[in-house]
């Protein structure tokens, strides 16, 4: 599959997967999900607040999350954000996207002359 | 449906905006709290925790502000700050304000009113079914005005031998006296129309039925049929819902209403709106003898083209059918001469048959072309105040962009203003538009006989889909065109060099060019529309000036009805006589005669002659105009008798005699003496008056000069003046007064007269021939006196722009003119200096003016006849005009900078 994607939208649209996929673990509230992130991307990603809360506030606009108020496991109270079912469909979907895309992209930087 | 989703959580944020706001800051406040204690827990000091949390954060306002973004309905919050933010900009300068919202919306108006007309009269589509495939059948004659009229033969062979259309349909109009059951008996519009006619159209009866092939045979029981037009049925029959099978008396037939047309349709010709409909069958009832019988009824013709088929290739075909109708009008007229040349063409029918717009295409096509000269200046003259007003605001754009105002918000903002001028100028431009428009369509059919018809041509013209289209179009791109500038200036608005720069020197000098160069545009163009309107009024003023041949002044034309006076026209000789000798009698009147045509006023008649002893081939056979006239026909017209005598009374009863004017003479007769000369009536007579017996001879005793025949554009034609009083039936009912003043002062007293001497014959009507060839001359004076109205505006507009700019440079040097005068400068130094700014200006404009208006003249001329594109008065008129309006305009600023006290200039 061609990949023919700008930059800015390819690194907005991944802030969406990556949110996504965080929340598909548990619900969680907006630090924590900038907490995960970095955690789990072993400190790669930082995502800053200007870039988080535009996205969530887009994915919830579009359906694919929905936020609750509740108490967190400090007694404070924070929004925490889960995946609808729109949202889990979507997130499939983009995930085995990613990885026909990433695999096809590993292809072609892992080509050399004698395979062709 | 994600798209729905989005709609739907626009307007709920919309809704629930302050909700959502609460909710946002209580997010933010928390993501900050979280991160200060998670920095807290890894070791850092509140404080330092604090601050570093605040850094990773940024501006909490601009957070927001991204997430705001998000949904579609930020787009409409900032809009509406922005019309908030020009609206209180514009409140703030009214003066501005108000100048060019009176602009724009004249301008604007005069586009949308001269639109509205051409969308009425050219545009709108007649409401059948596909009017797209409908085309007209047209015959032309070379150097006329081509005609709708076959005859009703002419269009059987078209029906029934054609490949091209699907339909063939037939129209003629008519009047009828209806009388019946509750109805007041008067006259009304009807047209008998072929047996398809509705059926081909689509129309679809809104009552009954409509009318049906079946009704359309001649001698048919249901001939006598009539489907009412809505209005009619509306405004006369009272909505009577039981109308379908009632009985109208039309011409003393007992006609059966079999149905009432829907309220869209008003028949095929824009402008007039039959009230009824008859079979074309009925004719032969009404009219005898019948002229549908012996297929010579006139009829309009359209065609429905069968899908697939081109207007070209049904043209191709009509022109082999045609061949038929030539056949038989050579037969008929004796002459292949008259018929050669004539050929048929086609034209497309989807807004009705084109008469009225034939004769109105011309005037309005003109007209739109200087009304779009008047929005072009009108959008110059705002663009330039605006842009002397974004000098002024240069302070405000640079600082605003220094708190962070995005350059693309800048642009918006200044087209937002733009925008909301254009559309309080569009709102009382479309006022002024419904108004104008009314008034101008009725001016404009007011001229004599429009169409040669006798019925009343009405224009529906309110806005439609398609005017408020362009108007709207209009507006916005007005809009786009005068805030270009200023956008284009506001987004490049460098915010350091503005602030730091003090009010006087921040300008650059690009943009002073700009300023410049938008006054040389406007004087460009206004001179381009004064030389039009001065070029118009000339040729109005030629056409009314010239020498018609007779004297036009102080003459009072009254016309007689006998028709139904109960005189048979044999008998009216005496009558008329004792008419014209008590009317002569009357104070004030100088001669009076009579005459079967009045000059230029449309109608006229004409025969084949010959002359003995000259040989003609009767190829260059020419009809020549007659006319019947009395005793002092002549002398009442001041028409020069050149040589011979007039006519008298006392001709009748002996040999027939005839005056001839020179060009007659001169082509007949040559260098012989016309006096003495003999010719005949030959061929049968076009107009219908049948007089003297065939192969009466005349002999001329009187030679005339030349005058107007039909209409005041025309070359004087040979033309041949028979004696009213020598004709077996009395066929002149115009009679006209030479006056010593105002001739109509004296139209009372010969109405009066006419009562005493005539009971039974009404007078039909009473003009002056001044009135006449007003009325002749109605679109040339629309045209002439709206571009001399717009040409004024356009000048008064460019005036205006350049006293703005002279204006502010004044100010502006308001420093320099005062280290001028301490130096020595002298105050009409100084007015001279800036008297020589503005004829530099106004030079300019001139310099691009001119050839533009010597070619915007070369393209008038191509589409108005006679123009008098050479003279060059029009041009010179209206660059003294110009100049003359600039020197006004750059005089007050002059004199203010004349005034300036060195003093308190150094000391600003």
């Amino acid at each position: 599959m061609p990949v023919e994607q700008k930059p800015s939208s390819l690194v907005q649209g991944t802030l969406h997967m990556l949110i996504l996929k965080t929340l598909a673990l548990e619900p969680m509230h907006g630090y924590g999900i900038g907490v995960r992130l970095e955690q789990i991307s072993k400190g790669v990603f930082r995502v800053n607040a200007g870039s988080l809360f535009p996205a969530l506030r887009r994915l919830e606009r579009d359906g694919l999350i929905a936020g609750e108020w509740q108490v967190t496991e400090n007694n404070r109270r924070g929004k925490y954000y889960a995946l609808t079912a729109q949202g889990r469909a979507t997130l499939k979907r983009e995930t085995k996207d990613w990885e026909q895309q990433t695999a096809a992209i590993a292809r072609i930087l892992a080509a050399s002359l004698g395979e062709l | 449906m994600p798209w729905l989703t989005r709609v739907v959580g626009g307007i709920v944020g919309l809704v629930r905006r302050t909700r959502q706001e609460q909710d946002l800051d209580a997010e933010l406040q928390e993501f900050l709290e979280m991160a200060i204690e998670d920095k807290v827990r890894a070791g850092l000091s509140r404080e330092a925790a604090a601050r570093a949390a605040h850094m990773e954060l940024g501006s909490a306002a601009a957070v927001k502000d991204r997430v705001r973004d998000v949904g579609w309905e930020h787009v409409l919050e900032t809009t509406w700050q922005d019309v908030r933010y020009a609206a209180r900009t514009l409140r703030r300068t009214s003066g501005f304000t108000a100048v060019a919202v009176v602009a724009l919306a004249l301008a604007i108006g005069a586009n949308t009113a001269i639109f509205s007309l051409i969308n009425a009269l050219m545009l709108r589509a007649l409401p059948v079914s596909h009017p797209e495939q409908l085309v007209e059948l047209l015959s032309v004659y070379p150097g006329e005005p081509r005609t709708q009229f076959f005859w009703w033969r002419h269009y059987e062979h078209f029906r029934d031998r054609n490949q091209s259309f699907s339909d063939v349909l037939a129209v003629a109009r008519s009047r009828f006296n209806v009388s019946g059951e509750g109805l007041e008996p008067g006259a009304v519009e009807g047209e008998y129309v072929a047996g398809n006619f509705f059926t081909a159209l689509g129309v679809r009866p809104f009552l009954g039925r409509v009318i049906d092939a079946a009704d359309d045979q001649v001698g048919s029981p249901s001939a006598a049929s009539a489907v009412v037009s809505w209005s009619y049925w509306t405004n006369r029959l009272h909505s009577d819902p039981a109308i379908v099978g009632k009985v109208l008396v039309l011409n003393d037939v007992p006609t059966t209403v079999v149905g009432v047309a829907p309220r869209a349709f008003a028949g095929l010709q824009v402008g007039l709106s039959p009230n009824l409909w008859v079979p074309a069958a009925m004719e032969p009832l009404v009219q005898r003898p019948s002229r549908r019988v012996d297929g010579t009824m006139t009829v309009g013709v359209m065609g429905r083209l069968k899908p697939g088929v081109t207007i070209e290739q049904a043209l191709v075909e009509m022109r082999v059918l045609d061949r038929y109708r030539l056949e038989d009008m050579v037969k008929a007229r004796q002459s292949a001469a008259s018929v050669r040349g004539i050929t048929i063409e086609l034209e497309p029918a989807a807004a009705g048959f084109a008469a009225l717009r034939d004769r109105f295409a011309t005037s309005l096509l003109v007209l739109m072309a200087v009304v779009a000269l008047l929005l072009l200046i009108a959008c110059t003259n705002v663009a330039s105040m605006l842009l002397a007003r974004g000098a002024a605001r240069q302070h405000e754009m640079a600082l605003r962009v220094s708190l962070g105002a995005g350059r693309v918000r800048l642009v918006r903002q200044v087209l937002t203003e733009a925008l909301l001028l254009a559309a309080m100028g569009s709102i009382v431009g479309i006022a002024l538009a419904s108004v104008g428009a009314e008034t101008l369509a009725r001016i404009m059919l007011s001229g004599r006989e429009s169409l040669r018809l006798q019925q009343h041509v009405e224009l529906l013209v309110q806005p439609d889909l398609h005017v408020l289209l362009f108007t709207t179009t209009v507006a916005v791109l007005t809009a786009v065109l005068f805030g270009a500038a200023p956008a284009w200036h506001a987004a490049t608005s460098a915010p350091a060099s503005s602030l730091r720069a003090t009010a006087a020197g921040g300008e650059t000098r690009s943009r002073r060019l700009f300023g410049k160069s938008l006054v040389v545009a406007q004087v460009a163009l206004s001179v381009v529309l004064l030389s039009a309107a001065s070029l118009f009024v000339h040729h109005l003023s030629n056409l009314r000036n010239q020498d018609f041949g007779f004297q036009r002044a102080s003459l009072l034309l009254v016309t007689l009805d006998p028709a139904n006076s109960g005189y048979p026209r044999e008998q009216l000789f005496a009558p008329y006589q004792n008419l014209l000798s008590r009317l002569g009698e009357i104070p004030g009147v100088r001669s009076v005669t009579l005459s079967g045509v009045t000059p230029i006023s449309g109608a006229g008649a004409s025969r084949f002659i010959s002359v003995e002893g000259f040989e003609e081939a009767a190829d260059a056979r020419r009809y020549v105009p007659l006319n019947w006239v009395g005793p002092q026909y002549f002398e009442t017209f001041g028409t020069p008798l050149l040589a011979g005598r007039d006519f008298a009374f006392t001709d009748q009863g002996g040999p027939p005699v005839a005056i001839v004017n020179q060009a007659m003479a001169r082509y007949y007769f040559g260098d012989k003496d016309p006096l003495g000369g003999r010719f005949q009536l030959v061929g049968p007579s076009n107009s219908g008056i049948t007089g003297a017996p065939p192969d009466q001879v005349y002999t001329v005793i009187g030679v005339v000069g030349d005058a107007k025949y039909l209409d005041l554009r025309e070359v004087p034609p040979r033309t041949i003046y028979l004696s009213a009083f020598q004709e077996p039936r009395m066929f002149a009912n115009q009679f006209a007064l030479r006056t010593t003043g105002r001739s109509a002062a004296v139209a009372g007293e010969v109405r009066r007269i006419v009562r005493e001497e005539l009971k039974t014959v009404p007078v039909a009507g009473v003009m002056t021939m001044d009135d006449l060839v007003d009325a002749s001359v109605v679109p040339e004076r629309v045209i002439a006196t709206l571009s001399t109205f717009f040409g004024g505006l356009g000048a008064t507009l460019a005036a205006l722009g350049l006293y703005g700019l002279l204006a502010y440079t004044v100010t502006r040097r308001t420093t320099e003119i005062g280290i001028r005068i301490a130096l020595g400068a002298t105050r009409s130094d100084i007015s001279r200096m800036v008297l020589r700014g503005a004829l530099g200006l106004v030079c300019a404009g001139l310099v691009i003016g001119v050839p533009l208006a010597l070619l915007s003249r070369r393209a008038a001329s191509r589409v108005v006849a006679d123009l008098p594109a050479d003279s060059v008065w029009p041009l010179v008129l209206a660059t003294a005009a110009m100049l003359a309006i600039a020197l006004v305009a750059a005089s007050l600023p002059a004199r203010r900078a004349a005034r300036v006290e060195p003093v308190d200039a150094l000391r600003q």
